[in-house]
């Protein structure tokens, strides 16, 4: 954890719930529909959540972009409302086309890991960031809590209608 | 170039010997292979011919995913090795299945599969990132259990990386030895950790950033949510105050801790019973391990399992998988099926009374086993109860194991199980031979076939049952399934069935077919299963998908639906873009069959005498209703199997015309050419 995570106040964001609400099974899952619903692949480099195994204790964890209200990546972007824009809900979202793959708002992101995600190519044009946008466009909501077969994520405003 | 959906494009072929990597494209046999253990039967039928033995450097270890695998179709994350196991009694060829992390992250980095062969001059792993492949020196893992050389791969690699493992067991060619992945899943079965052994193999470490490209993606978030029945709903994590199940079932003082886990990446399924902060038999922390079927065993075993008809007979308003209980979650039963009270009439297992309920112990069993990578199956249900009834019986009187055999005392398994994966003592050496292969350098009438006088029915009370001290069945196998012994309570039509599917294998069938058929079948055939042709007709659709699950790939638990017939052809159209109906994806079942029987017979001589020799010895103990079967019935049955299989009933050997309506025309020469097709001989 970065010395300042806990300074962050953060927007509605995917949040894991605790164990004893649900115990991530470690399927995967919500990194694999991320990417399918945004890209058409399956690939770690494409989802925008991320499952972080315990491979020997098999208690797994969920990081998501927790959608910080000042937003640090969105103003570290070097092309700022092309590439990484900002909806009407306060959600930052990136616009790839315009992403010149800089990492600018992966350095910029307060949080260990990183939220962000990054497609690496020898193709410089293919090098773009991936983000959390909360599937802002997609009528159900996020497709990773959509698709949770333990029911694990859910939204962070949402917890104690989870119990 | 046009985008291959499903496969990513290449296998590698991995030389230990002189460290090289050749790429083969995955196009050589795919879609005519589908995948998975297609395609690993189809390479071992083209370059390894007989008189190769496991452990020799020419036996090679085939590694496949298929093509769902990694593309989010549920359980495409599990995976198939092939190869010729020392743990099949006599050595054969043979497959193991495994979950886990690993195959998709295979496929991330660029390959559909890999060929290891030949041996590594010195112990080594191999480092997988991006389509480089990188042999390493593992001197500074040699010797390390499972975790620790999985916890010191991620040091060495970072923690996002997949590796397989071999422990202790697989680098002394232990000859059930397993290969583990991070999250306690095993390829098991055949021992190919000793395979890996032999090779100065440690693991297999991956790192993958690339993709899989699926081609439908609206079909599989459909697959998604309708696969296996999934109940979307919370997973909480369970405070136990007993453990096991009816028949072992006991109190734990201060209770234990329950979650439920996925064993595979893309899996919808969380069946795999996640144990917390269990004792360990190596260090004062506890740990977590996952508890799979046999597992439970290690708790208590005074009684066998009971069966339920509708774990293998179904009706469409109720069809559970094989142990869908292990979740915990299955669908509430369907109560106005007119056949309703007889699928789910429970029949007790036999008292056994191999030991009594210990939670520390089983804890400590299962720890053993995992971190030395061995076959739980082979120490739960085979080496234990052996000791336990042998003893009873005073068949080990006058043998120094150097410890009192005592199955009921942690001190003993830990030294019995150290002085086997160490070979430490004369003993251990002999068992890590393997069960079988021990049993006979004992003396089998003596140490094999001695009754165990303390086996009693519970479905007709006081009826002793004999039951051998080994509870071998064919090919170096315990039994599993087959109405006695281990998992015992399953009547005739059921366990004739999976002595079938037995004799046709080289391993354990059941933990990866569970025979299925409809109850109507059952109906039909229950006052004479060993007569009636619709006892093989479905021992033949079960091999097959079998076929089907292992080279799509998926899972026991989920598949095969007998009431959504066509899924695994859903499956594999969503993945690949390819059409497919049930009759092509059975046609390739076929033909994935037929080259695993070709292999037997050109490798290994199998025929039909071989194999009704081998698996009838178990049948004239008796099931719990005090049934046998005689060798009359046996081999009308067997008659029948053939017969509908379309191979010659008196060899056993498919003919010239069976191999060519599967386009294996090639395969049918070469036969015809050392005199094994039938008319040959």
């Amino acid at each position: 954890m970065k010395d300042n995570e806990t300074l962050i106040q953060t927007g509605r964001h995917v949040t894991q719930f605790p164990a004893d609400v649900s115990l991530c099974a470690g399927c995967s899952s919500c990194e694999i529909v991320c990417s399918l619903l945004h890209d058409g692949v399956v690939g770690p480099s494409y989802n925008r959540i991320f499952v972080e195994r315990g491979t020997i204790s098999m208690i797994h964890r969920i990081y998501a972009c927790q959608h910080c209200v000042d937003h640090p990546c969105y103003h570290a972007c070097a092309r700022k409302d092309q590439a990484m824009c900002l909806d009407e809900n306060g959600i930052v979202y990136i616009n790839e086309e315009y992403c010149i793959g800089c990492k600018r708002c992966i350095k910029a992101c307060v949080f260990d890991p990183p939220r962000i995600n990054y497609v690496k190519s020898s193709d410089k044009s293919k090098r773009k960031a991936k983000k959390c946008d909360l599937c802002r466009t997609r009528p159900e909501g996020p497709a990773c809590v959509e698709f949770c077969q333990v029911r694990c994520l859910g939204i962070s405003d949402l917890p104690d209608e989870r119990r | 170039m046009a985008t291959l959906y499903g496969y990513v494009g290449k296998i590698a072929r991995i030389n230990l010997t002189d460290s090289t990597v050749t790429h083969i494209p995955t196009s050589n046999y795919v879609p005519k292979y589908l995948g998975g253990r297609s395609v690993c039967n189809k390479i071992f039928w083209d370059e390894v011919g007989p008189g190769v033995k496991a452990f020799d450097p020419e036996n090679k270890i085939i590694y496949m995913t298929g093509p769902t695998t990694a593309t989010g179709i549920p359980t495409g994350g599990r995976t198939v090795f092939t190869g010729i196991s020392p743990n099949s009694y006599p050595e054969q060829y043979a497959w193991s299945g495994i979950g886990g992390w690993f195959g998709a992250e295979v496929k991330f980095a660029g390959f559909d599969g890999f060929i290891l062969e030949g041996k590594a001059p010195e112990p080594t792993y191999l480092y997988i990132e991006d389509g480089e492949i990188n042999f390493l020196s593992a001197r500074n893992l040699w010797g390390k259990l499972v975790h620790d050389t999985q916890r010191k791969l991620e040091e060495i690699h970072g923690n996002d990386v997949k590796s397989i493992v071999i422990g202790p067991a697989g680098e002394n060619l232990m000859r059930n030895a397993s290969i583990t992945t991070s999250n306690d899943n095993v390829a098991a079965k055949a021992g190919f950790g000793a395979v890996f052994g032999s090779k100065n193999l440690k693991a297999i470490t991956v790192r993958g950033t690339g993709t899989v490209i699926p081609a439908d993606i609206k079909k599989i978030l459909e697959l998604r949510k309708k696969m296996g029945y999934p109940q979307a709903q919370p997973n909480p994590i369970h405070h136990e105050t007993t453990h096991g199940m009816w028949g072992n079932n006991i109190p734990v003082e201060g209770g234990w801790l329950r979650g439920q886990v996925a064993c595979s990446h893309g899996c919808n399924q969380h069946c795999n019973k996640l144990m917390l902060d269990m004792k360990s038999a190596f260090k004062e922390e506890k740990v977590n391990h996952v508890e799979k079927c046999v597992s439970i065993f290690a708790f208590g075993y005074k009684e066998d399992c009971c069966w339920v008809p509708i774990q293998t007979f179904e009706t469409k308003q109720n069809h559970l998988l094989p142990c869908k209980m292990l979740s915990g979650e299955p669908l509430p039963p369907d109560p106005t099926d007119p056949h309703f009270k007889e699928l789910y009439d429970l029949v007790p297992g036999d008292i056994v009374n191999f030991w009594e309920p210990n939670f520390d112990k089983g804890s400590i069993i299962n720890d053993l086993c995992n971190e030395y990578g061995m076959d739980k199956w082979d120490v739960i249900v085979w080496l234990l109860p052996w000791l336990s009834m042998g003893k009873k019986e005073g068949v080990f009187d006058g043998i120094d194991f150097g410890m009192e055999i005592n199955v009921e005392s942690e001190e003993f398994i830990k030294y019995l199980m150290d002085s086997i994966v160490y070979r430490k003592t004369y003993y251990g050496n002999l068992l890590a031979e393997g069960m079988a292969r021990a049993i006979r350098a004992l003396g089998k009438e003596k140490f094999g076939d001695t009754i165990y006088h303390g086996r009693y029915s519970q479905v007709v009370p006081g009826l002793r049952l004999d039951l051998p001290i080994s509870l071998e069945t064919a090919w170096g196998h315990s039994v599993h399934w087959q109405g006695r012994g281990f998992e015992g309570a399953i009547n005739k039509p059921g366990w004739v069935a999976v002595n079938l599917h037995q004799m046709n294998s080289t391993r354990d069938t059941q933990t990866i077919a569970h025979h299925h058929d409809t109850f109507d079948n059952y109906l039909a055939v229950k006052d004479d299963p060993c007569r009636h042709p619709l006892t093989a007709i479905a021992v033949i659709k079960g091999e097959n998908s079998a076929e089907i699950k292992d080279s799509i790939t998926c899972c026991d638990w989920q598949s095969p639906n007998l009431f959504w017939t066509d899924m695994e052809a859903q499956m594999f159209e969503a993945a690949t873009g390819i059409e497919m109906t049930e009759e092509k994806l059975n046609e390739a079942a076929e033909r994935s069959k037929l080259l695993f029987r070709a292999i037997l017979m050109r490798n290994y001589g199998r025929d039909r005498e071989m194999e009704v020799n081998a698996i009838y010895p178990i049948m004239t103990y008796p099931d719990p209703w005090g049934q046998t079967c005689t060798w009359e019935e046996w081999n009308d049955l067997v008659d029948l199997y053939y017969e509908e299989r379309g191979w010659d009933k008196t060899t056993g050997w498919p003919p010239q015309e069976v191999f060519e309506k599967y386009g294996l025309h090639e395969v049918a020469d070469s036969l015809k050419a050392i005199g094994k097709l039938p008319g040959c001989r």
